[in-house]
């Protein structure tokens, strides 16, 4: 048997798993959004359209507000990592922001339900050191409920990566703009972010793909009417059996994601060549 | 040689099953449902049947779960197996129709002595689908109205007074909307009986006629309006949740459930029910057997242990608070008045006789909440 053959041979298992657990089954569900009664046709795309269509730009809203502000909070926590003076002070976030990484999304979800809440930890926390009165609180688990606990849970995450890139930076950069009088802020927007843009831009477009595809916080924090894709899925699979438009909301958040995946080859692509 | 006659052993090693059998029972619902089985009814079981074990599988809570068994089904069938892998499974109602459809389910009713017990409707006809024979009912159970008292002096009779009772107190009428939950899906089929133009009577028992669906849209505007001066919340759970907060004063729950959350202290005592005019719909969960199983008789021992006075007296009242599957004068003979009347303060069993409504026959439950989904946004 030649090496080639002896290769293909060793590969095959895997190629079969991707085949038959992964291809087939995204086939067959492309498939079946195009399938009305056993005939093809464009049905299943018109109910969706004519059903959801506020939720597709509610799912677009929510997760690309998240993505921003993922964004912006991991760059506050590895800026602060790379640059900060207090080493206590540097220990102690080094040691806290990971934490969240661990916790399923359905435990954040679970939390924030308590934690958000109109008597919830955060207003009556707010509550007994004077900031409001119970009179004022108000619930947030509504569309806000679901942004803060993405955010919470997505940013170590990215912060992670983006830490770890912006500590194996050559420091020289960093110390001359400082010697020339640049401020913190100004170093960490001119000098550092610029040079890990490409990590922070994987780290999100990961994360903006992982949170179109939860269904657990939506479904726990706000199940109503606009929601996030996910939940008019398992709904429309659920309540009334319907795989095709399923099907066809599927496709369209495959579409949303691979909208930023094409970006992230691109990354990836350019890295290699 | 050797080789052969390791073959061999393993031939007959594999034909010759183990004795001691191993009932799987399925249950769709909540984790309370697996603990019932495994704590309670399967060790009981063992213990009346020696020799035998249970094995309880939960598939998950709400429709899903008995969906998730119906296409477990579906898959046996359509590769031909000759024995199921279930032997007994606990389904939703709007499950059982297309099982009996299909010719899943065996018709066992008749062969087990608790068959003769079963006494209501909803044991014949399951959302217009006739099963008669075909399923026990585990128990039953209802929607109602939970209240705070303190915040609600003079709670609605009606879906009308409550119509006017939410415009009057912005936001402190809860429910979980068609997504989150069975119990504001109940709300919206209360909302569709008592405002839609169609009639109620031919919604809970057919038959279907698409004309009807198109009676509704007065019901759903008013529904739409209804909704914005109302407090969304997260699930069947959420709405207690909020209520036992004193974040809303009133909203949809499932009966079983408020008295549970009472018994253990989630939610305070004072809190009330009430089942408005005309009604809210309530559903059995049905023990059924698969055709296919490879152990019928064994299977139907234990759902008539299960549907015994005794068993539902003791694990369906008194452990869960849930009405009995069962003819509940023959229950509540194993009871005393106290553990019964409990199930009764709120609501009296006149106005459960009276209020107490079935869900939609499926195609109209399926339009009504396709409907919603397109008006209440």
């Amino acid at each position: 048997m030649s090496r080639r053959l002896l290769g293909l041979l060793l590969v095959l298992p895997a190629l079969a798993v991707i085949a038959l657990l992964f291809i087939l089954p995204l086939i067959m569900s492309a498939v079946g959004a195009f399938q009305v009664d056993g005939a093809f046709g464009w049905g299943n795309f018109v109910k969706t359209f004519d059903l959801y269509t506020k939720d597709i730009i509610f799912t677009v809203v929510i997760v690309s507000l998240s993505t921003v502000l993922i964004g912006l909070a991991s760059i506050a926590i590895g800026g602060y990592l790379t640059l900060g003076n207090n080493p206590v002070a540097v220990s102690i976030l080094r040691f806290l922001y990971r934490w969240p990484m661990f916790i399923p999304f359905i435990v954040v979800g679970q939390l924030m339900r308590t934690f958000l809440a109109k008597n919830g930890m955060m207003n009556n926390a707010a509550v007994s050191l004077g900031l409001m009165t119970p009179m004022e609180t108000m619930s947030f688990l509504d569309w806000r409920g679901i942004v803060f606990a993405f955010v919470w849970k997505q940013t170590p995450f990215v912060a992670l990566l983006v830490a770890g890139a912006m500590a194996s930076l050559n420091r020289d950069t960093i110390e001359a703009a400082r010697n020339l009088g640049a401020s913190k802020l100004r170093v960490l927007f001119e000098i550092i972010v610029p040079q890990v843009a490409v990590t922070l831009t994987v780290g999100l477009i990961l994360s903006f793909v992982t949170m179109m595809s939860v269904l657990s916080v939506p479904l726990m924090i706000n199940a109503q009417s606009p929601t996030m894709l996910t939940a008019d899925i398992a709904f429309r699979v659920n309540a009334y059996g319907d795989y095709g438009v399923a099907n066809a909301l599927g496709l369209i958040s495959l579409v949303l994601a691979s909208s930023v995946a094409w970006i992230y080859l691109r990354i990836s692509l350019k890295e290699r060549t | 040689m050797k080789r052969f006659s390791y073959a061999a052993i393993a031939i007959t090693l594999a034909a010759f099953p183990v004795k001691a059998a191993e009932l799987t029972v399925a249950t769709a619902g909540d984790q309370n449902m697996v603990d019932y089985i495994n704590q309670y009814l399967g060790p009981l079981f063992e213990k009346t049947y020696p020799g035998n074990t249970v094995r309880a599988v939960g598939t998950g809570p709400g429709d899903s779960g008995s969906q998730k068994l119906l296409e477990r089904f579906d898959a046996q069938a359509a590769a031909k197996s000759e024995k199921w892998d279930v032997d007994v499974a606990v389904v939703h109602e709007k499950f059982v129709g297309p099982m009996v459809t299909k010719n899943y389910l065996a018709k066992y009713r008749g062969d087990i002595e608790t068959g003769s017990l079963v006494t209501r409707d909803n044991a014949k006809m399951a959302l217009g689908t006739n099963v008669d024979g075909y399923v026990m009912p585990m128990f039953n159970s209802q929607t109602a109205l939970a209240y705070n008292p303190d915040l609600v002096s003079k709670p609605p009779q009606s879906y009308a007074e409550l119509a006017d009772w939410a415009k009057a107190h912005p936001k402190q009428f809860g429910y979980n909307g068609i997504k989150g939950g069975a119990s504001g899906v109940s709300f919206v089929m209360g909302w569709i009986y008592a405002f839609g133009d169609s009639d109620a009577n031919t919604l809970m028992n057919g038959p279907f006629n698409a004309d009807d669906t198109k009676k509704w849209d007065g019901a759903f505007k008013s529904l739409a309006d209804f909704t914005t001066n109302a407090t969304l919340t997260p699930g069947n759970a959420g709405t207690l949740d909020l209520l036992s907060r004193g974040e809303i004063a009133m909203g949809p729950v499932w009966v079983d459930m408020f008295y549970s959350w009472q018994a253990s202290g989630q939610l305070p005592p004072t809190m009330k029910l009430i089942l408005p005019a005309p009604g809210m719909p309530g559903q059995p969960m049905h023990y059924v057997i698969p055709e296919k199983t490879a152990q019928k008789e064994l299977a139907e021992k234990f759902v008539a242990l299960a549907t015994s006075p005794k068993v539902q007296a003791e694990g369906i009242v008194k452990r869960f608070n849930w009405y009995p599957g069962i003819d509940a004068d023959k229950v509540k003979a194993e009871l005393d008045d106290a553990t019964w009347n409990k199930l009764f303060v709120d609501i009296s069993p006149a106005d459960l006789a009276e209020k107490g409504k079935p869900f939609p026959i499926a195609p109209y439950n399926s339009a009504i909440l396709e409907a919603y989904e397109k008006s209440v946004k």
